[in-house]
């Protein structure tokens, strides 16, 4: 017995050290697995690191023309505060003919800008001196950090924006510390004091109030698990959470730990780190944060939905001033402090994705014009910051003027509110950078993209090409040519009888040229087009940049032509540029993380129309604006800016348009249905009223109207549309191709008396 | 036939007879005292000059164009072209085109720095754009003698470059032509 005893106990003996065995080589096994995913996780690239995408940045030089509300306004858009003593940067002063400003640094494409103080003078609506805030000297062109408006990351993905340990503000550490992991910079990983504590918490409440983790099981959740409350996910945190720890500092895991932590939703898209965090919620970088800021950031850890301050602010005021409150007992802040920061407003940055995401229609452009030279992952994983040509300001300029004009036509109408849909683009004339792009009316929606997606039919807005074909040709015509304007019938092979009728139902008598697409006429255009041909007019719109399929019919000369506002936008900008035909471009430069050039986006254009006809061209369709169908464009604008333009309204009144043109901005307006059915509206009662109202808020420049070395002006009697002189009291002058214009004189002329050969017969016989 | 032959020979020979002075006074006669007699005793005669032989119309002269981007830009475009001038001295043209370009921006028609910019891309050996970059001067220079022989030689160099002899021939004769222009022209006041 005493024998068996012995060798079953020596039995269970040897099982056990078996068993233990197998499970000491399992457990190293294991321990071995989860060391090296630590590893493997820590020491490659931590984050697919989602591009970043930057508006242009604000020049200040002296001779700008800025107002210093403009500027102020410019200052605060970039998240910058109001601070008499410039305290930091991001901070301005501003008063009524100076402002001053603490500017931040950035890392342009050509080089480091540095912070600095800068003071702006100003003589009513122009910057006169920016000078150095320090030494008082001047400086001649100074760029402010451009803002921030986006990010590539993939679907349903992550976003952040990475800071270092050494960029925060010196409470955050302290104070995320003080309030999730008080014990952090002394435990080994898991803290069993705060395991107990909470438990004891925990046990009391009968239900969950408070979390043992320490911060660094928390990067471990965040970093390699699920959140799923099972025992085998605890252990497997406890056991990364030192195995972290005895390979990195604390510093590195606090580090990671403000890249990783999840702050917040913005539809697909998670937000990721206090870096975007702070941009999120308050449209600035980390280190320009308040205690107040920083506590509310801090206590969103505990729960970014639950605490979200946007949809739950005074949830979110109370987690903060319970974060503050430890700030306090921790003697992070002071009791004077504590008392000022909670009686402080939560400060967040209002509306959906405020702060970042602000313009999709714009960085969806961006997105495809990079989509040719890089692959999906390096835009989303490298952390690549890409400067775009948006202008802040007209973008503004833009939205706000559709937002304004669209309930207003639809009330003057009687049109369902809400039923218009519109898009918009704004470019820059001589080399066509996209400025500003609408995609639709939710402007902050990054759904259907009109500007870049609708392709509509363009009604007139194809007539200006119909003109420039025939002003291409001097011996035929000129601006003075007189068309018919009489009904017409076509009967086209395999079609229905075409028999195209005047806007307006009437017949109006022979036109000029330049009248009759002034006033936007359909039966001298038709006319005129059947003359030069279908083929002709089609190779003038593609010399124009239209990349469409349209056919060469004679439909096109009345604009059954479809185009996105974006297309409409390079085209108008050929004409815009005296007939450089520039690829509508929406990135200037590409840098890497680091800050380091990659590539340069050139401009692309080539000329495609000789400076003569389209100088013409432009002449004409000024007369669109004082004489035609954009007259109402003056409404808003002071007489004497000259743009020239052109309204385009589609069959039944579908589609809406206006483009066109001063001298250094082009802009495109579109305003139609989804449904693509009838609205009533015109292109001039549609498309112009938002159309003037954004050349006006860009302050667009007058065409200067220097005729090009090909081009003569000639005094003509309107009468006759011949030569005129001073004898005859209505001349006009008017622009010819070189060697084109009328040789004789006007009966009203003096001249006409010695050059006439027949004038001695007239003077007998009229007489 | 012949009755037409008639009436504009007719009209010819009329024609013919007819004087400027105009047998149809349309304006009121001149004011003044009629039948007054001349002045008796006629001026001295100036004695006769010798003719200047008949010489070749003296070129006109030229307008006073701007010579240098200084002339027309602003502090803040002086400032960036100099930026530019720089970089490309230094053999940097992506530093000079970014440079050129961010002053575009601000005066988006200054055809010196076009021209300057038509350069910058000649160096970057983006020649199709050097050349469409120089002609973009061109227009903008409004005849600019000074400015359209500098980018006439871009796209003489750009054409070049891009293996096209006849139209760097075509661009170079060009250059030669507004070089001869220049230096026939007497200075301008």
């Amino acid at each position: 017995m005493a024998v068996n005893t012995r060798s079953l106990k020596i039995a269970a003996v040897s099982v056990l050290i078996v068993v233990l065995s197998i499970g000491g080589v399992f457990f190293a096994g294991y321990l071995i697995k989860l060391d090296k995913e630590i590893r493997d996780r820590f020491a490659g690239a931590r984050w697919a690191l989602p591009a970043q995408v930057y508006a242009a940045p604000q020049e200040l030089y002296a001779g700008l023309a800025l107002e210093p509300k403009e500027l102020v306004h410019e200052l605060q858009r970039l998240g910058y505060r109001e601070d008499a003593q410039l305290g930091m940067t991001g901070t301005y002063s501003a008063g009524a003919q100076r402002v001053d400003l603490y500017a931040r640094g950035f890392t342009f494409w050509d080089g480091a800008q540095p912070a600095q103080k800068l003071s702006v003078a100003f003589s009513g609506d122009t910057v006169t001196a920016v000078s150095d805030g320090d030494s008082g000297q001047e400086k001649d062109i100074v760029r402010l950090d451009p803002m921030l408006i986006g990010s590539i990351y993939p679907k349903q993905g992550e976003d952040r924006v990475l800071v270092r340990l050494a960029d925060l503000p010196p409470l955050l550490p302290k104070g995320l510390v003080a309030v999730e992991d008080h014990g952090f910079y002394s435990h080994s990983g898991v803290s069993l004091k705060a395991i107990f504590r909470a438990s004891v918490a925990n046990l009391r409440a009968g239900h969950v109030v408070q979390g043992g983790s320490t911060i660094t099981q928390q990067l471990v959740k965040n970093f390699f698990l699920n959140s799923r409350q099972t025992w085998n996910r605890k252990i497997n945190e406890a056991f990364m959470a030192l195995l972290l720890e005895s390979h990195y500092s604390k510093d590195e895991i606090l580090e990671a730990y403000f890249n990783e932590v999840h702050l917040g939703q913005d539809g697909n898209r998670a937000v990721h780190g206090f870096g975007l965090g702070a941009q999120f919620y308050f449209n600035k970088p980390l280190a320009e944060l308040r205690p107040h800021e920083i506590a509310l950031l801090v206590g969103i850890v505990k729960g970014p939905s639950y605490y979200n301050p946007r949809r739950n602010p005074a949830r979110a005021t109370e987690r903060r001033n319970l974060v503050l409150g430890i700030f306090r007992d921790e003697k992070l802040i002071s009791d004077a402090e504590y008392e000022q920061y909670t009686q402080m407003p939560l400060g967040v940055v209002g509306g959906r994705g405020g702060g970042v995401e602000r313009y999709p229609a714009f960085v969806d452009l961006v997105k495809r014009q990079l989509e040719d030279d890089y692959k999906d992952e390096d835009l989303t994983n490298e952390g690549l910051r890409i400067f775009t040509t948006l202008d802040p300001r007209a973008q503004e300029a833009l939205e706000a003027r559709i937002l304004e004009q669209l309930p207003l036509i639809e009330k003057a109408r009687k049109i369902k509110p809400g039923l218009l849909e519109a898009a918009g683009v704004v470019t820059s004339a001589d080399r066509g950078e996209v400025m500003a792009l609408v995609g639709g009316r939710d402007v902050r929606f990054p759904g259907f993209n009109r500007a870049l997606d609708s392709r509509r039919s363009i009604g007139s807005l194809a007539k200006p090409f119909v003109y420039l074909t025939a002003l291409q040709r001097p011996d035929r015509y000129n601006l003075q040519t007189v068309l018919e304007d009489e009904p017409i019938e076509l009967k086209l092979p395999g079609a229905a009888l075409w028999a195209p009728r005047n806007y307006d139902r009437q017949l109006h008598g022979p036109q000029h040229l330049y009248m009759a697409l002034a006033q936007s006429y359909n039966l001298p255009t038709v006319r005129l087009g059947l003359a030069l041909g279908a083929d002709a007019v089609l190779k003038t719109m593609k010399s124009a940049g239209y990349d469409g399929d349209a056919k060469a019919l004679p439909s096109i000369f009345l604009g059954a032509v479809d185009a996105s506002p974006l297309q409409i936008a390079q085209m108008y900008g050929t004409i815009a540029s005296g007939g450089f035909q520039a690829r509508p471009s929406a990135i200037r430069e590409v840098q890497t993380k680091e800050g380091k050039p990659l590539q340069r986006f050139p401009l692309d254009m080539k000329q495609t129309f000789a400076d003569g006809p389209i100088y013409l061209l432009t002449w004409a369709m000024q007369r669109v604006m004082t004489l035609g169908t954009g007259r109402a464009a003056y409404t808003q604008l002071s007489p004497d800016t000259v743009v020239a333009g052109k309204s385009g309204t589609t069959d039944d009144y579908r589609d809406a348009w206006f483009a066109g043109f001063g001298a250094d901005r082009v802009t495109v307006v579109w305003v139609g249905r989804d449904d693509n059915q009838s609205t009533g509206l015109s292109g001039s009662s549609g498309a112009l009223p938002i159309w003037a109202r954004v050349m006006k808020d860009l302050h667009v420049r007058s065409i200067d109207n220097i005729p090009p070395g090909s081009v003569e002006e000639i005094a003509i009697d309107p009468d006759s549309g011949l030569r005129a002189d001073e004898h005859c009291y209505n001349a006009v002058t008017v622009p010819y191709l070189r060697n084109s214009g009328p040789q004789e004189w006007a009966p009203c002329a003096a001249q006409s008396q010695h050059d006439s050969p027949m004038q001695w017969l007239k003077d007998i016989f009229g007489h | 036939m012949r009755s037409k032959l008639i009436i504009v020979s007719l009209a010819a020979v009329l024609a013919a007879c007819q004087t400027t002075q105009g047998t149809h006074q349309i304006y009121p006669p001149a004011g003044g005292p009629r039948g007054e007699p001349l002045p008796s005793t006629p001026p001295p005669a100036a004695a006769p000059e010798p003719v200047a032989p008949p010489a070749a119309p003296a070129p006109k002269p030229l307008p006073d164009y701007p010579k240098s981007a200084e002339q027309i830009s602003g502090g803040a475009v002086t400032a960036l072209m100099k930026q530019a001038r720089a970089a490309l001295n230094a053999g940097q043209p992506d530093r000079a085109a970014g440079a050129l370009e961010r002053a575009l921006r601000i005066e988006p028609r200054n055809y010196f720095v076009w021209s300057a910019l038509g350069q910058a891309y000649l160096g970057q050996k983006n020649y199709l754009q050097a050349e469409s970059v120089a002609q973009k001067s061109n227009a903008l220079a409004r005849g600019n003698i000074y400015v359209d022989i500098e980018n006439w030689k871009t796209i003489a160099a750009a054409r070049q470059a891009r293996g096209d002899n006849d139209g760097a021939l075509q661009a170079s004769a060009q250059v030669e032509a507004l070089q001869a222009q220049l230096s026939a022209a007497p200075a301008p006041p």
